[in-house]
């Protein structure tokens, strides 16, 4: 039995192998072949209705909860489409952020794994080239594309010719510090509320030894576990002005002359006190440090943490582009939230599948309304600013122009993260930092290799 | 009774004997022996979620080139020896000064002694996670206070300290089954022997040396075994307090099975390390029985 499914999943997988190639998708060229399905879609929907199925959805807390109960908000999107499409029946179940890769993993493995998973593309890319994902082309009309009219975003939806995720959200990572502090402190002069809030890693220095002078706690430079990784990746390459990797995807190249005095920076930052020491500190704590008002800042914030922690901060946070050297653009890394679809063998539980998707991602009512509940920003232009009145929000959707290169779909990603930690960890307890970042990246580039 | 009366008779007797162990045994190939050959075979391939290619000892040529693995080879090492002397010798002493206390008292004891052991492990990380916070932490605040240490120690984030916070936390949770088992087994010694030596002039360390210890000596080398066992085993402190970290300072087999395994998919690389982990379990415990079972009289 075992046999036959690892034969089933090898054949997938080279079928897979077979389809997928090794350039990105053009957004131009996903107009053209989208087009050409439409009409077919439509008639497939006229039917669509009666469609018979009983699927299995898994989520990630990634929909604010309702009334403090998991799962309690997906219920309600699963009524309202069960209005539509009342003889699909959707099971769902909450998973967490800890556990649930891992769950995932299992259960690919043995054969009981979910229909739908709402997740984000550095995994959902992995399980695409896995060969375990039903396909999500037709699912990306011209229409759609269109309407997002991001290639950067539609291509971190794909490997080679086939989407594996469908987008419904996105938001960038940024860092926050403590407006109601600064002000207090008579600090706030320190930081550019104006415009895009771009400023300089000199700028940025200042302001975190004033804090320093002031009595305030700085950020935790948190390496446990793998949760908010990006965030420190990105502030490194943020202050270096280095990308993680090329465009191509193909190798890292955060070790530079820059990357190496940056992070030496980050490293001085935290023996002077600028910065907390956070090798015992995963990114869930480093947040609760500033959310409480115990740290000033944090060097990984985004609108979906605030809404998840607005009601227990007692002070007003600003959001800021990480600083930049002098006449260098900030790159954000920035979260996609979609969904993709396994492969169970069922094309019925397929087809249901992607109308869930669908309307949870495109039904007029709904679609906005669960944009707002991720407190991200739809990736469909046409959702418009779901956020009036909301500086924060505003300001937030106005930082797409910044976007960096999206690597998390690289291969060997997951490999890479597990190397990431620990190398900060190494620079924090006193290993030479030129050595630590060229041992990082020689391990990351093995693990491009290894994904082959 | 004739010869083939006889037969039948003893031949009965087996098909009962095995009936009655079918149930156990079905559980147990299925559970333990199938997963075990499945490791072994598995083992032998570059398996991956899309992979199932023969690539025979590979894993385990690549696995002596792993510094990572190495260097949590020698963490597990560390914490089997420094877990199991302290674990026997601590139970031992504790099972010994409350066995000879009021019923009640013994009772406290044992209970306040097993409570870690029944208390989840998530809820046992969360508490010492909380003693060790580098920032808020109980136990910086007293040592501060103290003036034992001027400034706060990352007590998990420290490679210096992180493995032994560990042992520490590991020491809680596992003496608690050892004392329960030795109060157990001072009771089943027999108390004439004792009292006779007593009675003869023996002092307390010829009558623990020449009484008590040969009587424990079964106790002692099962608890021995399974407390290495375990230590061996040590995975869900790491995984919930440092995830290997700092700088794999704290990463044991067990962690680096369950992260290339669930995190990367490399099951038949994590296979590998699996089975060396259960060779090493297996020599030592044989080791074990060799030494400490040569003494052991039931």
């Amino acid at each position: 039995m075992k046999k036959r499914a690892l034969s089933l999943m090898l054949v997938m997988a080279m079928t897979a192998g077979m389809l997928a190639g090794c350039g990105t998708k053009d957004a131009a060229d996903t107009k053209e072949d989208a087009g050409k399905e439409e009409t077919a879609k439509e008639e497939v929907k006229e039917d669509d209705t009666d469609l018979e199925a009983e699927i299995t959805w898994w989520n990630y807390p990634n929909f604010a909860a309702v009334d403090e109960t998991a799962g309690k908000y997906e219920q309600g999107i699963i009524e309202a489409f069960n209005e539509k499409y009342p003889n699909i029946k959707v099971n769902i179940e909450m998973i967490d952020f800890a556990s649930g890769p891992e769950k995932v993993t299992n259960a690919i493995q043995g054969g009981t794994v979910c229909d739908v998973l709402f997740d984000a593309p550095g995994r959902i890319i992995q399980y695409g080239k896995d060969g375990v994902l039903a396909d999500l082309d037709d699912m990306f009309t011209e229409e759609f594309v269109a309407d997002v009219d991001n290639e950067k975003l539609i291509n971190a939806c794909y490997v080679g010719d086939n989407a594996w995720m469908y987008p419904i959200s996105s938001a960038p990572f940024l860092m926050a510090f403590n407006k109601t502090q600064l002000e207090e402190f008579g600090l706030l002069d320190m930081i550019n509320l104006e415009g895009d809030r771009s400023w300089t890693v000199d700028q940025y220095q200042a302001l975190i030894k004033a804090l320093k002078e002031k009595g305030a706690n700085g950020a935790v430079m948190f390496c446990v576990s793998q949760g908010g990784d990006q965030g420190t990746r990105a502030m490194l390459a943020n202050l270096s002005g280095t990308p993680i990797t090329n465009d191509d995807l193909t190798e890292y190249t955060i070790n530079s002359d820059a990357a190496v005095e940056a992070l030496q920076m980050i490293v001085d930052n935290v023996k002077d006190g600028y910065m907390l020491n956070g090798s015992a500190q995963d990114g869930t704590a480093s947040i609760e440090e500033f959310v409480s008002g115990r740290s000033s800042n944090a060097i990984l914030f985004s609108p979906g943490v605030y809404n998840n922690n607005k009601a227990k901060m007692e002070f007003e946070p600003v959001f800021l582009p990480f600083p930049t050297p002098e006449g260098v653009d900030p790159a954000l890394e920035y979260l996609i939230d979609g969904f993709c679809v396994f492969d169970n063998g069922d094309e019925n539980k397929i087809a249901a599948s992607k109308l869930l998707i669908d309307f949870i991602c495109n039904d007029a009512e709904w679609g906005p309304k669960n944009v707002v509940q991720t407190g991200t920003f739809p990736v469909r232009q046409s959702f418009g600013n779901l956020y009036e009145g909301d500086e924060n929000m505003t300001y937030l959707a106005s930082l797409t122009k910044y976007y960096s290169t999206y690597y998390n779909t690289i291969d060997g990603f997951a490999e890479m993260r597990t190397y990431w930690f620990p190398m900060l960890q190494a620079v924090l307890s006193g290993e030479d930092v030129k050595t630590a970042l060229d041992g990082f990246v020689e391990q990351a580039n093995q693990s491009i290799a290894n994904a082959q | 009774m004739n010869k083939q009366k006889l037969y039948k008779i003893r031949m009965r007797e087996t098909l009962v004997s095995y009936a009655f162990l079918a149930p156990a045994l079905l559980f147990f190939v299925i559970f333990v022996v199938y997963p075990m050959i499945s490791g072994v075979y598995t083992s032998l391939f570059n398996y991956t979620i899309r992979k199932f290619d023969f690539i025979g000892v590979d894993n385990y040529i690549r696995l002596v080139s792993d510094p990572i693995f190495k260097k949590s080879l020698i963490n597990t090492l560390v914490i089997v020896l420094g877990s199991v002397p302290i674990v026997v010798l601590f139970a031992l002493f504790v099972g010994l000064t409350i066995y000879e206390k009021h019923s009640a008292i013994r009772s406290f004891f044992r209970c306040v002694f097993y409570l870690p052991v029944v208390t989840g492990t998530v809820a046992v990380t969360v508490v010492w996670k909380w003693i060790y916070d580098p920032i808020n932490g109980i136990l910086n605040y007293l040592l501060q206070s103290a003036h034992i240490i001027n400034e706060p120690i990352m007590w998990l984030g420290d490679k210096r300290f992180a493995i032994w916070a560990i042992i520490i936390i590991l020491l809680t949770t596992s003496v608690g089954q050892p004392i329960i088992l030795y109060v157990a087994a001072l009771g089943n010694i027999d108390q004439s022997l004792t009292e006779a030596a007593e009675v003869d002039g023996a002092n307390r360390w010829q009558v623990f040396k020449n009484i008590k210890w040969p009587g424990l000596m079964p106790t002692t080398l099962y608890i021995v075994v399974i407390t290495t066992i375990n230590s061996f085993q040590c995975f869900s402190l790491i995984q919930l307090l440092t995830s290997g970290g700092p700088n794999y300072s704290t990463s044991t087999i067990m962690y680096l099975v369950y992260e290339k395994a669930f995190k990367l998919g490399q099951f038949g690389y994590a296979n590998s390390m699996g089975v060396i982990l259960a060779v090493i379990i297996g020599i030592i415990s044989f080791l074990q029985f060799k030494f400490l079972g040569n003494d052991v009289e039931y």
